[in-house]
């Protein structure tokens, strides 16, 4: 008879337990959720966003690192990070165009846009009745925690987002205090697209590159031409003649060799002092959590002796 | 002998066919039967809301679809009508409606607007067609004023000084993409004729110029066949030849203007269909100009169809595939026409 009072009790309070469990867990949910966007536009939850569709590569790397993958329902051609990304559908993104019937027909509460898209598309999806949220391209690291932490607003993630925040400015805060005492900054040329070795696309001004290059020590030789993306001449490069080259193009499979057998570029100290790296170029230019990562492997690249154990 | 179908008909009955296919065929596949169901209860008006379930459908259909099919039958109903009235006009099989500069300014327009990041309000949302419109009419009429020999516009004039325009202001655009951060994807899809657009404010917006621009040129068949044998003998058949280029260069600028506004610039619409339409009927422009609207929107209609579908979900440059589909179309039609010895 103790024994089924014991149970009884042990029943009602695991009862409670689970009637209550939902109860606090939903009570920040009740009240919607308001936030101004990037574009200026009051954006209403009525709770957080459960089927979401990512428009851009960096908000689907930021949704997944602040823990809201599984809300995510659909993803743009380039989100290709973490690669469970692949295996949601795709709505399209290749020449900025975008499948608007697929996105109505996947009825997400969320369309998280970003800064590569055009406010036109916003009104496009709004006209729709789909909720938009246009979140911008950061200009600094500050800038893109807060992101994080928007997004994690908009998609109940908050505690997680905090926790990936104070560790993301940590590794920053690792790599400043490294490179405190620097003095000498190799100058660096980072090529976005070679395939005309006599006019090779680069990071200019006002780019994440540049700006992470910068950070890390380095200092981009583009950082005078006009443009986030420019065309540099080989003339000013052979002038210029950068410490360091960084192939942001290997993924197109641009290789150190073939670069050292372009004509006229053995004559690059970089080249001759084989200081030609290929870089992952996501890492630096998608506003993402990943710039971190980016961060650092400059950082490394750099300075090897001051940062080279530097997670 | 059995008489040959009248042009009229074949070209409704084709116009109908390329209508329901932009309606029906999409990248999302809606059955026949909520289609039609979803058509029905809206235009019967019958007033029962729609079922939970096919709300996705109805909002693809109603606010994507229908928009699109209307937007793409007037764009091309607008280039193919301006482009034989053009190849009339300047006696020339080469001339499409972008000769006197209405595409390049309409892309200098949309290229500068879209460098600027304009605030989420209406006139900044409508900022690039406003701007792609108000540069292909400004680029015309500088070509008109600089052609203008005291009273006179000749026609030789009015091509050199549209031909050197047109080239400096795609120099600018080039120019202005270049310098430009961010925006040259976009652009570069504007300007091979690709724009996403969802809702009826487009077409509502060019539906006026549209109108007024085709009902304008529709009028001036007559004028168009007579001067055919040359402006002195329109003079002396009582066609003022200055007035009716005038009339013409206007009503074809702002159908044009209009149409590649919000679409972008679709190239090749205005040169193959109303050459088609010639082939297949003949080149009395009475006929010719009504029957290239009906044919011209038809012909955009299935590319755009294309367009959707042939790399679904992805879309491409409706641009892309008039020239890719268009052209071998238009070569097989001449060599067609070659061997029955009518051209």
């Amino acid at each position: 008879m103790k024994q089924f009072r014991a149970i009884s009790i042990a029943l009602i309070v695991c009862l409670l337990l689970t009637a209550c469990a939902p109860i606090l867990t939903a009570q920040p949910a009740d009240s919607p959720i308001i936030v101004t966007d990037g574009l200026n536009r009051q954006v209403t939850l009525p709770a957080a966003a459960q089927k979401i569709v990512s428009l851009a590569p960096s908000n689907t790397e930021i949704l997944y690192a602040i823990g809201a993958g599984s809300q995510i329902i659909g993803r743009d051609d380039f989100s290709n990070f973490p690669s469970q990304a692949l295996e949601l559908p795709s709505v399209g993104g290749s020449m900025s165009n975008y499948n608007l019937e697929e996105i109505t027909r996947l009825e997400p509460d969320l369309v998280l846009a970003g800064g590569i898209n055009t406010p036109e598309q916003v009104k496009a999806l709004e006209d729709l009745g789909i909720t938009v949220f246009f979140l911008a391209n950061p200009v600094d690291l500050e800038d893109l925690f807060e992101n994080l932490q928007t997004v994690a607003l908009l998609t109940g993630q908050e505690s997680e987002a905090e926790a990936l925040v104070a560790s993301l400015r940590q590794r920053v805060n690792a790599v400043e205090s490294a490179l405190e005492g620097v003095t000498e900054r190799p100058s660096v040329f980072y090529e976005l697209d070679g395939s005309d070795p006599a006019r090779p696309w680069t990071a200019g001004p006002g780019s994440f590159t540049d700006y992470l290059i910068t950070l890390a020590g380095g200092e981009n030789i583009a950082a005078g031409l006009s443009g986030e993306w420019a065309q540099i001449s080989q003339e000013e490069l052979i002038l210029q003649d950068p410490h360091i080259i960084l192939l942001g193009d290997a993924a197109y499979g641009v290789t150190v060799e073939q670069v050292a057998a372009r004509p006229g570029w053995d004559t690059l100290q970089a080249v001759r002092q084989q200081r030609v790296y290929p870089f992952d170029d996501d890492l630096v230019s998608r506003p993402g959590p990943r710039l971190v990562d980016g961060l650092v492997a400059l950082a490394r690249i750099f300075h090897p002796d001051l940062a080279g154990d530097l997670e | 002998m059995k008489k040959p179908l009248p042009p009229y008909w074949i070209s409704l009955a084709l116009l109908i066919a390329a209508l329901l296919a932009s309606v029906a065929i999409g990248s999302v596949t809606i059955p026949p039967v909520v289609l039609v169901n979803l058509l029905v209860a809206r235009l019967g008006g019958s007033g029962l809301p729609t079922p939970e379930s096919l709300q996705p459908f109805s909002t693809i259909l109603f606010s994507l679809r229908l928009p699109r099919t209307a937007l793409i039958a007037l764009g091309g109903a607008a280039l193919s009508c301006s482009g034989a009235a053009y190849q009339g006009l300047f006696r020339n099989p080469l001339a499409d409606p972008y000769l006197i500069g209405v595409a390049s300014g309409a892309g200098l327009g949309a290229v500068i607007a879209m460098s600027v990041r304009w605030s989420y309000t209406a006139t900044g949302l409508l900022a690039v067609p406003l701007s792609a419109f108000a540069g292909a009419l400004l680029t015309v009429f500088i070509v008109y004023q600089l052609a203008r020999v005291r009273r006179v516009v000749p026609i030789t004039n009015l091509i050199l000084a549209g031909v050197a325009v047109s080239s400096f202001a795609t120099a600018l655009t080039s120019f202005w993409m270049i310098n430009a951060t961010g925006e040259v994807r976009r652009a570069l899809v504007w300007l091979l004729g690709g724009a996403a657009m969802s809702g009826w404010q487009p077409v509502l917006a060019v539906l006026p110029y549209i109108i007024l621009g085709t009902v304008i040129l529709l009028t001036l068949g007559h004028a168009l066949n007579v001067l055919q044998f040359g402006e002195e003998q329109a003079k002396q058949l009582g066609i003022e030849s200055d007035r009716i280029r005038l009339a013409i260069v206007i009503a074809a600028s702002l159908a044009t203007a209009a149409a590649v506004s919000f679409a972008g610039l679709i190239g090749f619409v205005g040169l193959i269909v109303p050459h088609s339409v010639r082939l297949l009927w003949g080149v009395d422009h009475r006929r010719l100009l009504p029957l290239s609207i009906l044919n011209g929107a038809a012909f955009l209609l299935l590319a755009d169809v294309l367009a959707r579908t042939i790399m679904a979900p992805q879309e491409i440059p409706v641009g892309i595939i008039t020239a890719l589909v268009g052209a071998p179309f238009f070569l097989w039609l001449l060599h067609r026409a070659k061997q029955q010895l009518l051209w």
